[in-house]
């Protein structure tokens, strides 16, 4: 048999492991393991660099096992393995070991972090030299996609793959499509109507007959693996009993959106108790519907706007909402049309015009006259009711930044530019397909940077606003980027599957059938002549379970073998 | 320096491993006790992997997987829950201590869950002492 030569490396990540983790120390550690040829220290791991050396390693060296120590597998493995193949050697035959996620991101002590790396890197050398080539399998990729939410960037998604002649099944709660944005007047910063961009795009997905919306309705179930997904779609009825569809799709994307900040967790601000306190998406309302007035019915002639109600604050949400500035900006435009010798006074912490066209839009409202007031952080603004000789209903005082002075000013009127934040029923979406969700309820994308719009499972896609506060044209980019990535996919018509399956040792198999009623798939056939159970690799999803199961020891779970798995026991214990 | 326990983590895949990647991504901080072996499903758990664990040294074993409900393959999870009873009354039968070995349920986006139960599960056997399994398996001879 060959001689086992493995090549370990430990990637730094930038400071991202190396300044918790001592690299060196751990290379030099498994350099002197039995069997380990090569032991080096890289930067980056994953540029073209530190795969390079890894491929020239396995040349020169003539490396037939990789160990790569670096983040998790749910990450790069894919990235290492094709790395490996490319050098000519079989995919499986790398192992991760996850010292950033499972190590340097969560301890802080050098000491205890070297030594957990160690381990961690040990159990996967010692579990690298049990593995074994494996071949990969393909199966069909279902050309048709689920979209999970109808409002701008579900609506895109769904165009953008029907328009490739795609089937889309477009599942929205609501009883109407159109989403968040649906509610909207004017959108910032060319001030084009919100409505004629949904309209747009609702005829044109009216028209469609690729696309097959599904109203006031669910998905209830999602089983299945990239390309051959089963959803089970559940579409209300007056009675609630609902009706139930079960459909095939190879993809899955989410755009479910987000929830308005409730106003009134900020109590000092009086929301729902003070009349003429109204959050941005009820004066919207008004613009809508073409006019602006007081809970009386009078026209305002002082209007107070005040920013990051729920938004850059560490009670609430740390986070900038990103929207609601020019969104601000466009209400001074809007009631400065609207209402002739109006007093617009705009109260913020910081003007956060980022996006393209929004600085020209802040200069331009700056010079038609509406009164900018600069707050701190934690000075937010009082209100109060107004006096007998003031003007206004009340008063808003503002410790006012660049001035150094408190600043009172009169208001009729006062719109809280609430933020965006998480859905209340984001967590069941996220287990419903099995997606991360972070600290603030967003759901977590693949990469933050590289890959924005594919998660950590395949095939599920998320765009928009579920994701993380954005404007209308990053979630229709969004959209358009997770529509590409299965177009992508769908051109291939398969996908590969992983080689990892199940499989009897039919020499050891005694036939007492323990593990044909625990494959969730039905894969175990039962031979009834020869009297040995039989697994079928297609069906197979690899979960193991008939692996832990056989009393005989006859069935072995490939890639995840009883003898890799006590090596990686010992390795992190010894 | 206190006594510091070596806990082996079996995570499933798709719900338990993902969580404790998530709390890396997070930057939640747990003590340095657990150290993790991946397999696809809780229901690849051999209870031969946890007297192994035990056998080799651990003095605490951890086996998290999807919430009852949530599994990837439909119903992995039942599988091991079904089988951990069996696997503690024969622990409990070695005169192994309840808190050594766990299940627990840890979906992908319970990063800070997967910490506070590490936290909690060394402070635990830190407080038990060190496991005196290995000694008492290796003299019955208990391999597979």
């Amino acid at each position: 048999m060959e001689e086992t030569r493995i090549g370990v490396y430990i990637c730094n990540c930038g400071t991202n492991i190396a300044k918790v983790v001592d690299c060196e120390a751990v290379a030099e550690a498994m350099g002197k393991l039995p069997q380990v040829t090569v032991a080096r220290v890289y930067k980056y791991m994953c540029s073209n660099p530190g795969q390079d050396m890894i491929c020239q390693d396995i040349r020169e060296h003539g490396l037939n096992r990789v160990v790569v120590a670096a983040c998790s597998p749910r990450m790069h493995e894919r990235t290492f393995r094709a790395a490996v193949q490319s050098a000519g050697l079989n995919p499986y035959l790398l192992e991760m070991a996850n010292i950033r996620e499972h190590c340097s991101w969560v301890h802080e002590e050098q000491d205890a972090a070297t030594a957990k790396a160690m381990a961690l890197t040990r159990s996967a050398v010692l579990r690298v030299a049990k593995h074994e080539p494996l071949e990969k399998m393909s199966a069909d990729m279902c050309p048709f996609t689920l979209v999970i939410g109808g409002g701008i960037a579900g609506l895109t998604a769904a165009l953008e793959l029907a328009d490739a002649g795609h089937g889309v099944y477009l599942v929205e709660k609501a009883g109407q499509l159109g989403g968040t944005l649906a509610r909207d007047d004017l959108t910032a910063p060319y001030l084009d109507s919100a409505r004629d961009l949904m309209t747009e795009r609702l005829t044109r997905v009216g028209q469609n007959e690729k696309i097959q919306v599904f109203l006031g309705a669910e998905v209830k179930k999602l089983s299945g693996f990239i390309g051959n997904f089963n959803a089970t779609i559940r579409t209300a009825a007056g009675n609630g009993t609902g009706e139930e569809r079960s459909v095939d799709v190879g993809s899955v994307i989410v755009c479910t959106g987000y929830q308005e900040f409730d106003a009134s967790r900020i109590t000092h601000y009086g929301y729902g108790k003070l009349p003429n306190v109204i959050t941005s998406f009820e004066f919207e309302r008004m613009l809508r519907a073409g006019r602006i007035q007081t809970h009386e019915g009078r026209i305002p002639q002082y209007v107070a706007i005040v920013h990051c109600v729920g938004s850059r604050n560490r009670e609430f949400h740390g986070y900038c909402s990103r929207v609601c500035c020019m969104t601000a900006l466009k209400y001074a435009h809007e009631i400065k049309s609207a209402i002739p010798g109006v007093y617009v006074s705009d109260l913020y912490i910081d003007m956060h015009a980022f996006g393209k066209g929004h600085e020209d839009f802040y200069r331009h409202s700056s010079e038609v006259k509406t009164l900018f007031l600069m707050y701190g952080k934690n000075a937010h603004p009082v209100i109060r009711k107004a006096g007998r000789g003031d003007d206004g209903e009340r008063l808003l005082e503002v410790n006012e930044q660049l001035s150094g002075e408190v600043i009172e000013i009169p208001a009729d009127l006062v719109i809280l530019m609430v933020g965006m934040e998480a859905r209340q029923d984001a967590g069941e979406v996220a287990r419903l397909v099995n997606i991360s969700q972070d600290k603030d309820g967003w759901f977590i994308e693949s990469h933050p940077k590289l890959d924005p719009v594919a998660t950590t499972t395949e095939g599920i896609f998320i765009a928009g606003t579920c994701a993380a506060p954005k404007d209308i044209p990053d979630s229709v980019a969004q959209a358009r980027a997770a529509a590409a990535r299965i177009l992508g996919k769908i051109a291939k018509e398969k996908i590969e599957i992983d080689a990892v399956f199940a499989e009897v040792n039919e020499d050891l198999c005694s036939g007492c059938r323990v593990c044909n009623e625990l494959c969730p798939y039905s894969a175990i056939d039962f031979d009834p002549v020869r009297r040995r159970s039989h697994i079928n690799s297609a069906l197979c999803k690899a979960c193991g379970a008939c692996g832990a199961a056989c009393p005989s020891g006859a069935i072995k779970a490939r890639h995840f073998t009883d003898q890799q798995i006590f090596a990686q026991i010992e390795g992190v214990l010894s | 320096m206190s006594f510091q326990p070596k806990i082996v983590g079996f995570l499933c895949n798709w719900c338990s491993y993902a969580g404790a990647d998530l709390a890396g991504t997070s930057r939640i901080h747990y003590p340095p006790n657990v150290r993790v072996i991946r397999v696809m499903c809780s229901a690849r758990i051999d209870p031969t992997f946890v007297l192994k664990a035990l056998q080799e040294g651990a003095d605490g074993v951890l086996i998290c997987g999807c919430h009852p409900g949530d599994c990837h393959y439909t119903e992995g999870n039942y599988k091991a829950m079904r089988r951990f009873p069996l696997l503690k009354r024969m622990l409990a039968s070695f005169g192994i201590e309840d808190a050594r070995v766990r299940l627990e349920w840890v979906s992908a986006s319970e990063g800070q869950r997967f910490a506070d139960i590490v936290s909690e599960m060394t402070e635990k056997i830190r407080a038990l002492g060190p496991s005196t399994i290995k000694a008492k398996l290796n003299t019955d001879r208990v391999e597979r």
